[in-house]
């Protein structure tokens, strides 16, 4: 037997990690400012890649000669059309699987199919399908957001307590309340969740869909910057698909935050 | 408030999960503004027997009527209070209770009137505006009754609604709940595992026996609700007389591994 | 210890090596990028025929997919010599002062039928029955800054209109370019003769011209890297030397009036076959159709370069000013 003689030493540190948004402005300030001091101290060549000052130099030209809302308005335009409708059938689909037993498996099984197919390799064939205009760059976009939408309705249909559920029966509510009131609530967390991925997916695939006939738009343009190996404006035209990126990530925040006040 | 005039009759009820027999031949009377209790060890098949008699589980055997004449302003014969409230999280209290009103042909004044009736009966009425996350285990139950006495039911089942308190709130609640439950004067059926409460709420006490769930015995209280003490010599050796009743099946019951 | 020995031998070696002045490129290997198509036809001469091994040097090509990634794999170090279309994206990189131009490639000259400007059955019907009336109308190209560009920007200047009244629309590569005039998704674009005359012969497209015809220039040029020049110049000079036999024969084998369809046109297809066409039955007649000009001795015609520079400079592709003189060498081959 051993003596014990002393206090009980705090034991339960860690494994709560917490948010702190100044960190995560500061993180990108940092390895911004870290960037331009390693080009303007010599450390590293600006040659091949340039440095923010010069990207930012030329951000502020393409804004001020207007290419740069040339190019953003039509993106923003395909992105907003692509993803609505992505999402509005993803939706669809989703609700469908999730709520009704002749669709889920037959559903389910499609979606298994199709989702892990890369979308960009599909760009060829919307072509031919859907002509060089906007329609294979709008199918290209709203069918990268299409599945990964369903993936995420169904889940939040599925996490819906079934006790909500049968509460609604039990107080005899229409089918229609039920849908609206209980399980279309219950499943938004989930369906917002999605939101983040299917909006990043969409600005990726915004290159991919704007690499085909595409005059206008800032994935023509950042390709465009790649094949006169305009390395300013490849990077700005990134900072700008980052900066849009960030921008909607944080109306994504904001949103939640206002839908999802009650968690 | 007029009491119930409907009366729930349960006829030859048995259910089945595969081959696991938990309900057999059970015969029930719920009488018309009266409080019928479901006590029995744990997995005799109260809450299954609760859930048929609420046509939220469909029996493989048997039948389950209403009769009586039906008071006007029902809007929801038979309604189920749930042992965990099921609030939906997302929806303020005042707006969990008119959910089960948004549907019903009622005008928009009289709906929030009889929001702010109930939640002023069960003592909600500061909380209105609150999250349910926001309530305290005995308020949430509180709101879950509030709710169903919105609908003016005529059968009200009640299953566990207090089993998930601690045992002070518990006390508290079911002052509560019996002045409730007695000034509606609905018909209730009421599942529990607590003696007390069983004793202190019920005019029939209907014993169920370990699985398969048959009545095993059926216990009447002549008096009223209101004024019964839970300890007062008379229900206290009701409970020792139900405890006897249930004691071996209970103690084999908690030797079992699964329930249903 | 066995890499311990082996080391321990290896180190006297190299000291030797090092220390004894190299005999000027000889026995030394060459890493040449190149396009898997026709237009370096007096590449694949010279190597089959052993004209950079009479040089004493050996040659390693390295095939691309497109123009771009050979001047960055100059760049990046992978390659030493490269021959490929002077696009925007490679005056950039030149710019930058990593490339040099050091020889002539293929050209478009007058009477060559090599590339063909070609417009769709649809809009040649409803009126585009000539080049300059290509305002208004689409044009599909590879990418924005391609020799495509280029010569829609050169057409346009010689007809007197505005490159910037035609809709370009990259499509990437030339397939998808003859599938959009063919289906009629573009208005018009361009073909090399090979792909050109079987679409023209089916009606499926009309033709408005030849490129060579309308406005000649060099499509294609050498160039090698500064470290190249600076290191390694007696190999270099050796690989000119190859190459440029290697034009005398493929100018004797297709552009001779005394040889062509002699022993010289045989064997000459007999070496590019085994690079393009490889297994086609029909490969020496596509071979004789798809021939374009090389100057004599890969003459480098320097100002169609510096004008090619100037418009890519002019059209806001190539952030200037970058003085043509820096980017190229006129060292190692003869100009025009």
């Amino acid at each position: 037997m051993s003596r014990l003689d002393g206090p009980v030493a705090f034991r339960a540190r860690g494994f709560a990690a917490r948010d702190i948004p100044a960190a995560s402005v500061a993180t990108l300030v940092g390895l911004v400012l870290l960037w331009q001091a390693a080009a303007s101290l010599g450390w590293m060549s600006t040659t091949f890649l340039s440095d923010p000052a010069a990207i930012g130099r030329g951000l502020w030209q393409l804004a001020r000669s207007g290419e740069l809302w040339a190019n953003l308005s039509v993106s923003l335009q395909r992105l907003a059309i692509g993803w609505t409708v992505g999402t509005m059938a993803g939706l669809a689909v989703g609700l469908a699987i999730g709520l009704f037993t002749v669709a889920r498996s037959p559903g389910m099984a499609v979606v298994a199919a199709l989702f892990p197919i890369p979308k960009i390799a599909l760009v060829p064939l919307f072509i031919i399908w859907f002509g060089i205009g906007e329609g294979s760059k709008l199918v290209t976009l709203g069918f990268g957001v299409f599945f990964p939408t369903i993936i995420n309705t169904v889940a939040g249909i599925d996490g819906v307590p079934r006790a909500l559920i049968r509460m609604g029966q039990a107080f005899n509510l229409p089918w229609r309340s039920i849908v609206l009131k209980i399980v279309l609530p219950g499943a938004l967390p989930s369906i917002l969740a999605g939101f983040r991925i299917t909006t990043s997916t969409a600005i990726i695939l915004l290159v991919a869909a704007e690499m085909i006939g595409a005059e206008k738009g800032i994935g023509a343009f950042v390709l465009q910057a790649g094949n006169l190996y305009d390395i300013d404006n490849l990077l700005a035209g990134l900072v700008v698909l980052s900066l849009l990126g960030l921008a909607v990530s944080w109306g994504l925040g904001r949103l939640e935050r206002a839908l999802l006040a009650w968690r | 408030m007029t009491a119930s005039a409907i009366r729930l009759t349960a006829r030859g009820i048995g259910h089945a999960y595969r081959d696991l027999v938990v309900l057999e031949g059970i015969d029930l009377d719920a009488a018309p503004g009266e409080v019928t209790v479901l006590v029995g060890p744990s997995g005799c098949g109260k809450s299954t027997l609760l859930g048929i008699l609420g046509g939220l589980l469909a029996p493989t055997q048997g039948e389950v009527r209403l009769d009586g004449e039906l008071a006007p302003d029902c809007l929801n014969s038979v309604t189920t209070v749930f042992q965990d409230a099921s609030l939906l999280p997302w929806r303020s209290v005042a707006k969990n209770v008119s959910l089960v009103l948004e549907d019903s042909p009622l005008p928009r004044a009289e709906r929030a009137a009889r929001v702010a009736e109930v939640l002023a009966q069960t003592g909600l009425a500061d909380f209105a505006g609150a999250w349910p996350r926001q309530l305290s285990g005995g308020m949430r139950q509180r709101l879950g009754i509030a709710r169903a006495l919105a609908v003016r039911p005529a059968v009200l089942l009640m299953d566990e609604p207090l089993s998930a308190l601690d045992a002070q709130s518990r006390a508290l609640l079911l002052d509560d709940f019996a002045a409730l439950i007695a000034g509606a004067g609905v018909t209730c059926v009421y599942v529990t595992h607590h003696l007390a409460e069983a004793v202190r709420l019920g005019h029939t006490i209907v014993v169920l026996s370990r699985r398969p769930g048959r009545i095993r015995a059926v216990l009447r209280i002549d008096r009223p609700i209101e004024g019964r003490h839970a300890e007062e010599p008379a229900l206290v050796a009701m409970q020792a007389r139900l405890w006897a009743l249930i004691r071996d099946d209970a103690a084999r019951a908690e030797r079992e591994i699964a329930d249903v | 210890m066995q890499i311990g020995r082996r080391a321990a031998l290896a180190l006297p070696a190299s000291a030797v090596l090092a220390g004894r002045p190299r005999r000027a490129g000889a026995g030394e290997t060459v890493r040449l990028g190149l396009l898997h198509t026709l237009s370096p036809a007096p590449f694949y001469l010279a190597q089959e025929h052993g004209l950079w091994t009479g040089e004493g040097i050996g040659v390693e090509f390295r095939f691309f997919e497109a123009a771009l990634p050979i001047a960055a794999a100059a760049v990046a170090g992978d390659i030493d010599v490269g021959v490929t279309a002077l696009t925007g994206g490679f005056f950039s990189l030149a710019g930058k002062g990593a490339l040099q131009v050091i020889g002539g490639g293929l050209h478009e000259q007058k009477g060559v039928e090599l590339t063909a400007f070609l417009v769709s059955r649809q809009a040649h019907a409803a009126g585009l029955t000539d080049i300059s009336k290509m305002p208004g109308h689409s044009f599909g190209l590879t990418q924005y800054g391609s020799s495509f560009h280029y010569m829609m920007g050169w057409l346009a200047q010689a007809r007197g209109f505005d490159i910037r009244s035609v809709t370009l629309r990259p499509l990437q590569t030339t397939g998808n370019m003859a599938a959009a005039v063919r289906s009629g998704q573009v208005d018009a674009s361009m073909a090399i003769a090979s792909v050109a005359r079987p679409l023209i012969a089916s009606g499926e497209v009309k033709r408005l011209g030849w490129v060579g015809d309308e406005v000649p220039y060099q499509i294609t040029a050498l160039f090698t890297t500064r470290a190249m020049i600076a290191g390694r110049a007696d190999a270099l000079r050796r690989f000119c030397r190859g190459y440029q036999a290697g034009v005398a024969e493929y100018r004797e084998a297709f552009f001779h009036p005394g040889s062509v369809g002699g022993r010289a046109t045989e064997s000459a297809i007999a070496a590019i076959e085994k690079y393009v066409f490889t297994s086609d039955p029909d490969a020496a007649a596509k071979i004789r159709e798809g021939v374009g000009w090389y100057d004599e001795g890969a003459a480098l015609d320097t100002a169609d370069v510096r004008a090619q520079l100037a418009w890519f400079t002019a059209q806001n592709m190539v952030k200037g000013p970058i003085d043509a003189a820096a980017i190229i060498d006129t060292a190692f081959l003869p100009t025009r």
